[in-house]
């Protein structure tokens, strides 16, 4: 057998024996399916926005360091500027209500393991403390 | 009977000039023009875009008499939209990245929600996308009239529907119009493909 055919081999042992959880895996497929109905309208499939008008989410340091403002703009939406990547953006975003916790939760690992990030699974039941946390908006009158 | 090298060459040849016949006829061949025509003795009266006066981004005034003798690209849209107006934004900014080398070619978008989208909201939004207003105008105006010319003009679908989760409805229509005023093609504004066939249309629709 050839060195290339060992190699071979080897990785395919590698890659079929890695522990990928099933649940990570559960939550990444219907993460992209909502993302795909929901988000990628504004944001673009594969992440990068749109110019000025809606910021990128791929490589997006304002992702990064708010995920309870993530979690909650999805289902509340999001006012007024924000900064993403050093540049200002001040499109408002509609939320979706309707979206549940498990359903939040698959959004958000998907956004937090694509694009070249891979933060690992965002379990449904750390998003009703996140909910909990963030300001509603008051009802309109 | 042998059949020759020669032959064989002859064959070609004549397949590859009823080739090209077929290529430059299909070139050439006018896109249709769209919409009802009357016949008035031996002229033909085709369908054409009412007089409008709208504002763009830049508070400028914009009717008819700035498209006439260019060829332009219409659609109707709002800002706040999150269904099919961020994907028809996209579609025609690859028009205007198409066009850039092209001075007599035109982008009309409509806003249908008037009320929400200010000429500071339109201005902040054409600034954003990075468009210029000398080519890419973006209008708004009484909405009666931008309803109304959407509906009886460019035959395109565009009212309120408080029912609709962002409370209009509308087609994702882009609609190609000739230097005179008529439309001479429709194209679903929301498909690449599409899109790909409106940037083939507008360079043929140069070349009348």
């Amino acid at each position: 057998m050839s060195k290339r055919w060992i190699g071979l081999v080897v990785v395919l042992w590698v890659t079929a024996c890695s522990p990928i959880d099933p649940k990570l895996k559960q939550y990444l497929v219907e993460g992209e399916r909502l993302y795909v109905l929901h988000c990628s309208n504004c944001h673009q499939r594969d992440g990068q926005g749109l110019r000025r008008v809606y910021p990128p989410l791929a490589g997006s340091d304002y992702l990064k360091e708010n995920l309870p403002r993530v979690i909650c703009s999805m289902k509340y939406g999001l006012q007024g500027e924000i900064i993403v990547n050093g540049i200002m953006y001040n499109q408002a975003m509609p939320g979706v209500p309707s979206l549940t916790e498990l359903e939040l939760a698959e959004i958000a690992t998907y956004l937090y393991n694509s694009w070249g990030t891979q933060t690992g699974l965002i379990d449904a039941r750390r998003i009703g403390p996140l909910l909990d946390s963030c300001a509603r908006p008051r009802p309109r009158r | 009977m042998k059949y020759t090298k020669e032959m064989r060459l002859h064959w070609t040849k004549w397949v590859w000039l009823a080739l090209m016949a077929i290529g430059c006829t299909g070139l050439d061949k006018p896109l249709p023009i769209l919409g009802p025509r009357e016949v008035d003795g031996a002229d033909t009266l085709y369908h054409t875009i009412a007089p409008f006066r709208f504002v763009d981004q830049d508070s400028a005034v914009v009717t008819n008499a700035d498209f006439t003798g260019k060829i332009y690209v219409a659609d109707f849209f709002f800002t706040s939209c999150r269904t099919i107006c961020p994907i028809m934004k996209t579609q025609m900014l690859r028009v205007y990245e198409a066009t850039t080398e092209m001075p007599d070619v035109l982008l009309l978008s409509h806003t249908i929600d008037p009320e929400w989208d200010t000429v500071a909201l339109l201005h902040d939004y054409a600034e954003r996308l990075g468009v210029e207003s000398r080519r890419w105008h973006f209008v708004t105006g009484q909405k009666d009239s931008i309803y109304k010319i959407a509906q009886t003009s460019y035959f395109a679908t565009a009212m309120e529907d408080r029912s609709e989760p962002d409370g209009f409805i509308h087609s994702g229509a882009f609609l190609l119009i000739d230097r005179r005023g008529r439309i001479r093609g429709k194209y679903d504004g929301t498909k690449e493909e599409e899109v790909n066939r409106l940037i083939g249309d507008l360079k043929r629709l140069r070349r009348e």
